[in-house]
């Protein structure tokens, strides 16, 4: 009962680190087709899934970030040819390695969105809206003391 | 032993004084008695201070790197066609050979720039153990005669078993024998017993979330930053590494645990599939961080998807720089 009152109007904070070629036109047609999905989700914009450094999603949890999605071209189909190749190896350990030391599994979220897969792309923020809304707000590793001004 | 360390400087003075090597790093009495210390000599008169036992420790691969970069950089005050290679000999056990696989596949330096000389092994003195079975008594001094350590403490002489207080990493390795080298010193070693390499990950697996939360957190908070982990690993050999930069700033300088916890989680995941399991880290740690069980996770993980053992071979490169089509992606999620 408590918990349900404290997280009450809470809404979960979801980063998506999202490739510019499949996934963020994918959200972009998914804006353009007038789909609706939950705004719970930042979306960060980088060339390739292939450049997402594993420490950006480590950061992300530590800012506070209550899940985080990454998402890129299905593989075969990477605008570098393997870059979510190389990544798809960095996250297959890295979630596992998060877990292992006891982050929920579905803090974590890793898929795939083509360009025309705005339906897709739609139905992946739902889908990972409810699942850290289930976990409730992120509590492990998260930072609450102000790093000092930059001299 | 005491066989292996008259070849051992033989051979090293051989080495010196054939010109083969410029420098040769081994291992040399230390000022501690339960404690032998890297060596740096370059005389053929030297050799004699080398010394192989069980109480060497910590992996040479690191020296190498350092030694090799440093007369790099040396050499950039060179005209260039003056500049020289500094050759380097090293004594190494299994898994100071997988340290050097892995900077040899990592295009750190060339084959021909290291002389090897293989030493076998059969594990070393975990200091942290030894203190632990002495109940806290120093020791002044300390001999290893067969399976038992003999130490004198001010209370008097002692016999410790030696499987008691081998380091933890020694017991279930997989590669204590030289894998590379160019002369080997010894017969090969009896194999360990690297079936039970993961128990510790396994156990641990099986806990529920939260509990490997708090036992994660709880040992990391005993880490004070002292990067002495960091500083030993043969695998963190950046110039600049993540904790010192500022821009961006990965690891935050407050008191927060979690600056910790991000530090430790970005080190330890760094040596993915990089990992060799040589327990200098864990030695090193003033604090006494359990920094194995997490590390060997990654080993486990890198076996178990990509059916690669960090350095166990020149022909198969660390699973991070590679890619296939083929890879598992049972975590990928589907709506
Ligand atoms: S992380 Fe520790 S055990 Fe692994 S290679 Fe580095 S020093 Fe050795
Ligand atoms: S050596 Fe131990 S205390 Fe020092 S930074 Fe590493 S884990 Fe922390």
């Amino acid at each position: 009962m408590t918990e349900q009152n404290t997280n009450e109007g809470w809404e979960p904070k979801i980063v998506a680190f999202v490739c510019n070629w499949c996934t963020y036109a994918g959200a972009d047609l998914a804006g353009i087709s007038r789909i609706q999905y939950p705004p719970t989700v930042r979306i960060i914009r980088l060339p390739c899934s292939g450049r997402v450094n594993p420490f950006y999603i480590v950061k992300a949890l530590q800012e506070g970030a209550d899940g985080v999605l990454v998402s890129g071209c299905h593989p075969g189909e990477c605008h570098y040819i393997t870059g979510n190749l190389s990544a798809r190896r960095k996250f297959a350990m890295l979630k596992s390695f998060l877990s292992y030391i006891g982050f929920e599994a579905d803090r974590t979220i890793f898929t795939w969105v083509s360009a025309s897969e705005g339906e897709k792309f739609a139905n992946v923020i739902k889908g990972v809206t409810e699942k850290v809304r289930a976990l409730g707000p992120a509590e492990k590793m998260v930072k609450t003391i102000g790093e000092p001004a930059q001299a | 032993m005491e066989n292996i360390e008259k070849q051992l400087r033989e051979e090293a003075g051989k080495l010196l004084s054939e010109k083969k090597v410029d420098v040769l790093i081994g291992y040399g009495k230390g000022t501690l008695p339960y404690q032998a210390v890297p060596t740096i000599i370059t005389e053929p008169g030297e050799a004699e201070q080398l010394v192989w036992n069980p109480f060497c420790t910590v992996n040479l691969a690191k020296y190498v790197h350092d030694v090799i970069f440093q007369h790099r950089e040396s050499q950039k005050r060179v005209k260039p066609e003056d500049r020289t290679k500094k050759i380097v000999g090293v004594v190494a056990r299994g898994c100071t050979t997988r340290s050097i696989i892995i900077h040899l596949q990592e295009r750190q330096y060339e084959r021909d720039e290291v002389v090897i000389i293989g030493v076998p092994c059969s594990g070393y003195v975990s200091k942290k153990k030894l203190w632990d079975a002495l109940e806290g008594r120093e020791p002044l001094e300390c001999a290893v005669e067969g399976d038992t350590v003999k130490v004198k403490t001010q209370e008097g002489s002692r016999s410790v078993a030696l499987k008691d207080v081998l380091s933890d990493s020694c017991f279930t390795c997989r590669y204590n024998n030289p894998i590379i080298f160019d002369v080997m010193v010894g017969d090969p070693a009896p194999p360990m017993n690297p079936e039970a390499e993961y128990e510790i990950v396994d156990a641990f697996e099986s806990l529920p979330d939260d509990e490997r939360w708090a036992y994660f957190t709880k040992e990391m908070s005993k880490c004070i930053r002292c990067y002495a982990c960091r500083n030993t690993c043969p695998s963190c050999y950046c110039k600049i590494c993540f904790v010192e930069q500022s821009g961006p700033k990965w690891v935050g300088v407050t008191i927060d645990e979690s600056d910790t916890q991000v530090f430790q989680i970005m080190r330890i995941f760094h040596q993915a599939g990089r990992c060799v399991d040589c327990g200098s880290c864990v030695e090193v740690c003033p604090m006494g961080v359990d920094l194995r069980r997490f590390l060997k996770k990654l080993d486990k993980d890198g076996y178990n998807l990509f059916g690669h053992r960090a350095g166990e071979s020149l022909d198969s490169p660390p699973p991070l720089s590679e890619r296939s089509m083929n890879d598992k992606e049972d975590f990928i999620f589907e709506p």
